[in-house]
């Protein structure tokens, strides 16, 4: 396609006159090539996009105006000076590469857009070079594209969280947070401070084209680069021990702040898929009792009671965490919490035996959500110092083993049979049930009323039921009883028929026969004498 | 990297705690870190992960001790806890058989999982019950020295053979780390080092008590 210069009209061809769109029709070059009617369609949709830009760009404006503003008045003199020059420059290193990288951009065809991009390549063949043709271009993209792909890198960077600033306020609120935290931090660095956030720019801009590698390999980049930085503040720096580990942690939340929505549980993995399998697994171990794992934790108490609902608040907080870090130390204070717990029953120290039966049980308790994401999620991008050998590092692996002995639990593994694990299991019958009398430990009063209610009808249930047969049986033997007494005066009946014998006609013959009767004097009547 | 200042060393390792349920092993790290048995007044909250801080000839040692679930149906988690340990203290007690054929179990499984990088010692506890020994000492050293682990006695009740053993088991962890290193190849210490679980870090020399002092949390 030698579509040069249309506007300079030295070879106009003849499908150079037609809209650009395909539509059929001829295009305009004032109208960009289009034809009146696609024109007016693009522009429209234009125009749209550059409002919502402007928008955007106004508000990105002010909060970094906010910024500048908050950092010259926090700390005034050399440092705030070279600091603020130093984002000056930044800010224009960004502007610089805005086209180089969007070049890169339009190149890559994506593979959830790879339409889109295919059309892209269309449209900007037919443009060419044209210079003037630029603008028209650039909206372009921005129609045919999703705006986060076409975002220039710095503008993707800060927005991470927020690609359409409605959808997604909230999370990019945090992210400037925590960037701003951030910087704030790296002041008390001085001139390694800067040297790391350069780092973590240049960190995360590779993450960005490095998305589509596997997690596995965007892991490995992760890993490297906090080793690479720990390594130069120890060694170039000269940063001590403890600076260097805060340091870490600070860089750890400013990067996986923003990371942690395509690290997290991303498509290319069965995280998600995992997750669920372990959420049935643990809804189907609902009737796990506590006896049952040998937990050292006596719920009767009411403190001890209030911990372990603590400690189950503290897992399922976890995932609403986006660093590694903060995830950690939801786990330690959910193990603390179980610690405590055991303290307060055994009144001894807790010790691995005690502890790991506890936070299975109180995994099968709380349920929490997404629970193998999240475990990938640490392994992948948490800071490995802090995996090694911390306190942090011991409770998760204890939660790892949690997890891995949920999955793989069996009858053995409770002390049951066989029959009773599948029986359990099958939801046939449930162990709670025929504990029922000495039903307490683990449950709220409303629920332990509703099971004494529930054997309450169950008994009412069975009296009825009993009634009922007997009325039955009543009715059955009152029909039998009548039965009987009709086959009986039947049988009787045949028995002794009823014979009407003339010997009646008899009887009244002697009667009849006795004339003289009336000849006889009337009876004596009863006589009364006053005496 | 090499040329460190003496006292400028430090080294985090991670130690296993493994054994059958009631060997001593909770005994055993909570008379090694608090110094107490069977105390109504032990501060710690638990003792399923403690932390000790050692000095060892100029060089400062991050002991982190890790108690694993000694239950028979816990067995098969066994790889999770131990992954990236630099030592395993395998406890048994000398008056049961069976814990020490558990200990045999475990270091099968620890020697295939983790080859000779780790530091092996295998514990007999409550020698304070001598009379109801059923191990026989003589078994259990030789048995110890065929798979290369090294073998000691100990009672928590008494305080006995304890500070020894970690004492011991610290130093073979040191030599351990710094045969590793020296085979990585001088200084350039790329990657890799840290995600071992062996940290070795240069720092300038600072003021912390060190020793005895024991801090979780």
């Amino acid at each position: 396609m030698s579509l040069k210069s249309e506007r300079r009209g030295i070879h106009v061809d003849q499908s150079e006159l037609l809209c650009k769109k395909g539509c059929g029709y001829y295009g305009n070059p004032a109208w960009q090539g289009f034809c009146s009617k696609c024109w007016r369609e693009e522009y429209h949709k234009a125009r749209q996009k550059q409002i919502q830009e402007d928008w955007e760009l106004a508000e990105r404006l002010q909060r970094e105006e906010e910024e500048a503003f908050a950092s010259s008045h926090s700390t005034q003199g050399a440092q705030s000076l070279t600091f603020s020059k130093f984002e000056e420059k930044k800010t224009n290193e960004k502007t610089r590469k805005v086209t180089t990288v969007k070049k890169f951009f339009s190149a890559s065809s994506r593979t959830g857009a790879k339409k889109v991009a295919q059309e892209k390549n269309l449209k900007q063949g037919q443009l060419g070079r044209e210079r003037n043709a630029d603008n028209i271009l650039r909206d372009l993209k921005e129609i045919f594209t999703p705006s986060w792909e076409l975002a220039s890198p710095t503008e993707e960077i800060q927005e991470a969280k927020a690609p359409s600033p409605s959808i997604n306020r909230q999370a990019s609120i945090e992210t400037d947070r925590v960037s701003k935290e951030f910087i704030e931090f790296l002041k008390t660095y001085h001139k390694p401070g800067q040297d790391i956030y350069k780092q973590c720019k240049m960190f995360l801009e590779a993450m960005h084209h490095k998305r589509e590698l596997s997690i596995e390999e965007q892991s490995e980049c992760a890993q490297d680069f906090y080793q690479n930085v720990a390594e130069k503040l120890q060694t170039r720096w000269k940063v001590s021990p403890e600076r260097v580990e805060k340091a870490m942690d600070q860089i750890e939340k400013y990067i996986m702040t923003r990371l942690y929505k395509y690290v997290f549980c991303p498509e290319t993995t069965d995280d998600e898929k995992k997750d669920l399998v372990v959420q049935r697994r643990i809804r189907a171990l609902h009737w796990v009792t506590p006896q049952m794992l040998c937990v050292p934790v006596n719920e009767e108490i009411p403190e001890v009671s209030d911990m372990v609902v603590k400690a189950i608040t503290d897992i399922i907080e976890m995932d609403s965490k986006r660093v590694p870090r903060d995830k950690l130390a939801c786990i330690t204070k959910c193990s603390k919490h179980i610690f405590n717990a055991i303290k307060i029953t055994k009144n001894e120290p807790a010790s691995a035996d005690d502890f790991l039966p506890t936070l299975i049980y109180i995994v099968l308790k709380g349920n929490p959500p997404r629970l193998q994401s999240n475990i990938q999620y640490i392994t992948r991008f948490c800071n490995p110092s802090r995996l090694m050998t911390g306190e942090d590092g011991y409770y998760f692996t204890n939660l790892c083993c949690a997890v891995a002995f949920i999955e793989k639990l069996d009858a053995q593994s409770l002390n049951l049979s066989q029959e009773d694990f599948d029986r359990y299991m099958s939801g046939q019958t449930s162990p709670k049930k025929q504990e029922s009398e000495n039903w307490s430990p683990d449950v709220c009063l409303g629920v332990k009323q509703m099971y004494k209610n529930l054997d309450l009808l169950s008994q009412l249930n069975e009296r009825q039921e009993r009634i009922v047969s007997e009325a039955k049986k009543l009715e059955r033997d009152l029909i039998d009883w009548t039965d009987g007494i009709t086959k009986e005066v039947q049988d009787i009946v045949e028995k002794y028929p009823l014979e009407i014998k003339p010997k009646n006609q008899a009887l009244a013959a002697i009667d009849s026969e006795n004339v003289e009767n009336d000849k006889l004097p009337p009876p004596l009547q009863p006589q009364v004498y006053a005496g | 990297m090499a040329a460190a200042a003496p006292g400028g060393r430090s080294f985090s390792f991670k130690v296993v705690l493994l054994g059958e349920g009631c060997v001593g092993k909770t005994s055993l790290v909570l008379r090694y870190c608090e110094n107490k048995f069977n105390d109504k007044h032990i501060t710690t909250l638990q003792a399923s992960f403690l932390t000790k801080k050692l000095n060892i000839g100029g060089k400062r040692v991050n002991l982190a001790i890790w108690d694993t679930a000694g239950q028979e149906r816990f067995h098969a988690l066994g790889p999770i806890y131990y992954r990236d340990s630099n030592g395993a203290i395998l406890v048994y007690d000398i008056t049961d058989e069976d814990s020490f054929q558990k200990v045999k179990n475990w270091v099968k499984e620890l020697r295939k999982m983790l080859g000779n990088e780790i530091c092996l010692c295998i514990v007999g506890n409550k020698i304070d019950l001598e009379k109801e020994r059923h191990v026989s000492v003589q078994e259990a050293e030789t048995y110890a020295e065929s798979v290369g682990a090294k073998h000691y006695h100990t009672s928590a009740k008494q305080n006995k053979g304890i500070e020894e053993l970690f004492l011991d088991l610290c130093k073979r962890m040191i030599e351990t780390a710094q045969v590793d290193e020296r085979a990585r190849g001088n200084g350039s210490s790329q990657s890799g080092t840290a995600r071992r679980g062996v940290q070795i870090i240069d720092d300038e020399p600072q003021v912390q008590s060190s020793g005895g002092c024991c801090s979780s949390g």
